[in-house]
């Protein structure tokens, strides 16, 4: 029975690491995207990024998987049903148009159906992709605002010294402030990222079978509640490892201590 | 310049998605498009709309079957493949639609959602049918018996034979399911947790007395070789029945319930009753 659990769990615990990874691999260059267009000039792309910044983080991520599910499904089966209640029962108005003018009216009645149809052909997508979507969108939120931090943490002095040197703006952002930025933001980057690790485990609402689902799979099917507590062992280890990584990478870069 | 650059592969960008979502469009199966006459000319009548499932399942070659893992209703057997009464049950109807079943483990509650958002079409997996059901769902005729039953531990269940001598005791139930419905009618004090497991647990760590979960439930998780040795039933409390959840208006339920009545009486059903000891709804 161990052996059985163990292999049932390790593979929802590669679902498990699949959905970490990939979100990292695209939330960590779409959170600095985020974070310029957060620090933006142009003051509508600023406020358009900060009210998106805002409605991310400040709903729960488990309503977010909610939405990027089962939203574009239930939108597609909403649209589907008006449309056939509108052409099965018509409606007054749009009669009422053609009376008027047979023209309009046609007309009126054709865009209903385009954009109804329009809608009505959105259906839910893979549920390991959209889970992935919400987890990235989340995640960029989070990190561009880290991201952020850092980038403001560094001295007026040091782009000047830049421009004074004769390097282009991005010649200045990419070769001497990114990497200063890497080194501020480790320690919370590191939260982030370990916190990510056991947030995926909130991917089970959306019928994602990760390591959690597979623990609990055991409760109903053999009334064993054991394996959900030893699920515990894989995080503890996979963020032990993320630990020890971190340390390594913040000592790398310890050359930058003024 | 660069500036421009950056505005026209925004542009691109934008472009391009709405392409991506103009493609995906074309390739939506709308067989026959709507005539803005059809608008028009409509009786003004209110009817109801049936939901044409059968047509749309029939189209995709499958019947998507929401479960979770159930015995014996659906679980996996020493190949890994699914097994079960309800499992054999909706092969069968699969065959006579004729298409093939596809079973997806869900989150039981977000049952509706599911099933709303098309991702299943129906809810397959030992439902029993309540009024709460009804309203989200078209429900079929029942197809087999169940019942709520109180599951404490084995040394004290001498003690309590009817629902009388139990008003003392705190209850654990399903929230929203059967057996809280039960718990509310006999007016006992129970905790409402998120599913039948959970409340089973609330009885093992000792926060709660006992608990009402369904008779097939008890079956598989009390007594030897599981985590709940000790614990055992003897009080039912109320009979139910099992029922198919589709979406509502479908047109399923009623092929559903035709395809149910002929297996009913070409004996197809009272095998698989027999085989897996449950008792059918006749």
């Amino acid at each position: 029975m161990f052996w059985t659990v163990t292999q049932s769990l390790f593979n929802g615990f590669i679902t498990t690491v699949e959905l970490f990874a990939l979100t990292l691999l695209f939330s960590l260059p779409l959170g600095l995207i985020f974070s310029f267009a957060s620090m933006s000039k142009v003051k509508p792309v600023k406020w358009l990024m900060k009210t998106f910044i805002w409605i991310i983080r400040g709903t729960p991520l488990m309503l977010q998987l909610v939405v990027f599910y089962y939203g574009p499904g239930l939108l597609g089966a909403g649209a589907d049903k008006i449309l056939t209640d509108l052409t099965t029962n018509g409606s007054e108005f749009i009669s009422a148009l053609y009376e008027w003018s047979p023209s309009i009216g046609i007309f009126a009645a054709n865009a209903a159906i385009d954009v109804l149809e329009f809608f009505a052909s959105f259906h839910t997508y893979d549920r390991f992709i959209s889970a992935l979507v919400a987890f990235v969108i989340n995640y960029s939120c989070y990190f561009s605002e880290i991201y952020r931090g850092g980038i403001e943490s560094i001295s007026r002095g040091q782009y000047e010294a830049g421009q004074v040197l004769g390097m282009t703006k991005a010649q200045v952002f990419f070769k001497v402030v990114l990497l200063q930025v890497v080194k501020r933001i480790i320690a919370p980057m590191s939260n982030e990222i370990i916190t990510l690790v056991k947030d995926t485990s909130l991917a089970r609402t959306i019928a994602v079978y990760e390591i959690i689902w597979a623990g609990q799979r055991f409760i109903k099917s053999d009334g064993l509640l054991w394996p959900l507590f030893y699920t515990a062992a894989f995080y503890l280890i996979f963020c032990g490892l993320l630990t020890i990584l971190f340390g390594k990478l913040e000592k790398k870069l310890d050359y930058f201590r003024s | 310049m660069k500036k421009f650059l950056a505005i026209m592969l925004c542009m691109l960008m934008v472009v391009s998605v709405f392409a991506a979502c103009g493609s995906k469009n074309d390739t939506s199966k709308t067989e026959d498009k709507k005539d803005a006459m059809d608008i028009i000319n409509a009786d003004g009548e209110e009817e109801d709309v049936a939901v044409a499932d059968i047509d749309a399942v029939k189209e995709a070659g499958k019947l998507v079957i929401g479960i979770t893992e159930y015995e014996p209703m659906n679980f996996k057997d020493e190949n890994d493949e699914w097994t079960g009464f309800d499992t054999e049950f909706a092969l069968a109807f699969c065959e006579k639609l004729g298409v093939t079943a596809e079973f997806t483990v869900i989150d039981w509650d977000n049952k509706y959602t599911e099933l709303d958002a098309k991702s299943i079409d129906c809810i397959w997996n030992g439902m029993t049918i309540t009024d709460e059901g009804k309203l989200n769902a078209s429900i079929s005729n029942p197809y087999v018996k169940n019942a709520q039953v109180v599951v404490m531990a084995n040394d004290v269940l001498a003690d309590y034979a009817d629902v009388a001598s139990m008003a003392d005791l705190e209850f654990a139930v399903e929230s929203g399911s059967a057996g809280a419905q039960v718990a509310a009618d006999e007016g006992l004090n129970a905790v409402e947790v998120v599913d039948q497991a959970t409340a089973l647990q609330e009885v093992a760590s000792g926060s709660v007395d006992a608990c009402i979960i369904d008779i097939t439930m008890a079956n598989a998780m009390t007594g030897e070789g599981t985590s709940y040795a000790d614990y055992g039933y003897s009080v039912e409390l109320s009979a139910e029945e099992y029922g198919v959840a589709f979406r509502k208006n479908s047109d399923l339920t009623e092929e559903f319930n035709t395809a149910m009545a002929t297996m009913m009486s070409d004996g197809t059903l009272d095998a698989l009753a027999e085989k897996y000891e449950l008792t059918l709804v006749k």
